[in-house]
């Protein structure tokens, strides 16, 4: 123990030593102090002796109390309450972590998040702005308005729902903002890229959205992803002319090129292609030339 | 279903590249300018929404006078927050959400003058010594709603003093009299003949 404690000279040393010293046995082995604490044994000694913790007499010491939520004969409180459906189908509802403004600016302004880069929830994750669990149903983000009024960054991004109040602050401020669909699986890559990329498998392509979704990310209102470029400049001044503020130009602003990146329907990340395999070990892309897989991942 | 939904939208193109038409800078920001390094599918926005061959001249002028002649000149208008009143305890103590809207309602060029005067008519109580129509709205908990609140007050104020009264022709008065004056008499009589059901079911002492 004295020679681990010291390091070790290096090879030779250390061997010297192994020659002199007696040979590790139970005999000569014991956790450090502190790290083992007894367990309290009943029926044994002062405190867990006598009655053993199980009190004086009736059903409480002799083991025959009645079953949880038993109320002596009254209806219990889980048989008197109707059922009614609150928590039905849960497991098929999808859910949006909220995101709101307020963290968003927090994480710029600790620089957690680069203004200066588009921001995709894989940036958020990185961030560990937000933490999506796929499996539990997550669908993605959603943009919520606590922090509007102070709201103060220039930044693209992307979410998966936001609010009216929302989307205004962001623009206010000379932002982009888009909202775009994630079926589960494009999801957790999107998340987790690194555990993807190890995995080998091509980079799918991402699904649309279901059919009650397809209203929502067509319309320019809630600036969908699938909704018609034409319509969004209509909807900015709608809302400009709504919460009273003008509508700075994007097209003047000097970030202009990455405030306008915006990623392709059926693209998952920014700069990668359906299809391609990442290879991260010897830092090399993959990209498939056979023309049927060309088609189907175009398509 | 999604997919056929949105083919709806296009036609069935080839996957060729289409020729990219070159967009002015009033164009879409929100639009991706995608180099044709990057990748495109069958669902991208270009092939989704064929563009329509429209004058840079023309978006121009739209765009221009949209902004140049909006409703509301915001700027024109004095805004000031302060703190809400109401329950809320440290929060409602602390944040600014009141949203207060001032300005001189006689030098309100952007509204009409009749309509002006209008509005100083109908609502001269909020009106003060100095001339100025004194809005405020402390609805909702963020300042951008109330200030929201506040421009779809003036609004409403300056549609409700556009509305006309509508004028009643000669004719349609007298009609009007007419079917009050009927309607009258029609209920006393279904009272009358009410009154005589009740009198018939009456027992008389005897």
């Amino acid at each position: 123990m004295a020679a681990a404690s010291r390091g070790g000279g290096g090879g030779p040393k250390a061997l010297e030593l192994l020659r002199a010293l007696p040979r590790v046995s139970l005999v000569n082995l014991r956790p450090n102090p502190g790290a083992k604490k007894s367990e309290r044994r009943r029926g044994r000694g002062r405190h867990g002796g006598k009655k053993s913790g199980r009190g004086h007499k009736g059903q409480r010491q002799r083991g025959n109390r009645p079953r949880l939520g038993f109320e002596g004969g009254q209806t219990p409180f889980y048989l008197i309450i109707p059922k009614y459906g609150y928590n039905e189908g849960h497991s098929h509802r999808r859910q949006y972590h909220p995101l709101s403004l307020q963290k968003l600016q927090y994480l710029i302004d600790l620089g957690r998040v680069d203004p200066t880069q588009p921001i995709d929830l894989t940036q958020l994750t990185n961030a560990r702005g937000v933490t999506i669990q796929p499996l539990k149903r997550d669908y993605g983000v959603q943009l919520v308005e606590k922090g509007a009024d102070n709201f103060s960054a220039k930044v693209n991004i992307e979410v998966q729902m936001a609010s009216e109040l929302a989307i205004a602050a962001i623009e206010k401020n000379g932002g982009v903002i888009t909202t775009g669909f994630y079926d589960p699986r494009s999801l957790e890559i999107l998340c987790k890229p690194i555990p993807f990329f190890l995995r080998g498998q091509p980079i799918p392509k991402r699904m649309l959205p279901p059919e009650d979704l397809v209203r929502y990310y067509t319309d320019a209102k809630n600036r969908g992803y699938l909704a018609n470029p034409s319509n969004i400049p209509e909807a900015r001044l709608e809302l400009a002319k709504k919460y009273g503020y003008v509508l700075p130009d994007i097209s003047k602003d000097e970030l202009f090129q990455m405030l306008s990146t915006r990623k392709d329907p059926r693209q998952i990340f920014f700069g990668l292609a359906p299809g391609w395999v990442v290879n991260m070990s010897e830092k090399k892309i993959l990209k498939p030339t056979d023309e049927r897989l060309l088609r189907y991942y175009s398509s | 279903m999604a997919a056929r939904v949105l083919r709806g939208l296009c036609w069935a193109r080839p996957a060729l590249l289409p020729a990219r038409t070159p967009r002015g800078i009033l164009h879409r920001a929100a639009a991706g300018a995608a180099p044709s390094s990057e990748f495109r599918s069958q669902y991208a926005l270009d092939r989704l929404y064929p563009e329509q061959k429209r004058s840079d001249a023309e978006e121009g002028t739209q765009d221009g006078t949209k902004q140049t002649s909006p409703d509301i000149p915001v700027d024109r208008l004095s805004i000031s927050y302060c703190r809400s009143s109401g329950p809320g305890g440290q929060n409602v103590n602390k944040v600014n959400s009141k949203a207060e809207v001032r300005f001189h309602l006689a030098s309100a060029d952007w509204i009409a003058e009749d309509v002006r005067q209008k509005i100083a008519v109908m609502h001269k109580n909020k009106i003060n010594k100095s001339g100025e129509l004194i809005l405020n709205s402390e609805v909702s908990r963020y300042q951008m709603k109330n200030l929201a609140d506040c421009l779809e007050k003036i609004r409403n104020m300056i549609k409700e003093a556009t509305q006309k009264s509508s004028v009643v022709s000669k004719e349609n008065s007298q009609l009007l009299i007419a079917r009050v004056q009927k309607m009258n008499r029609e209920r006393l009589r279904q009272k009358k003949i009410n009154s005589t059901i009740k009198q018939s079911r009456r027992v008389d002492f005897d």
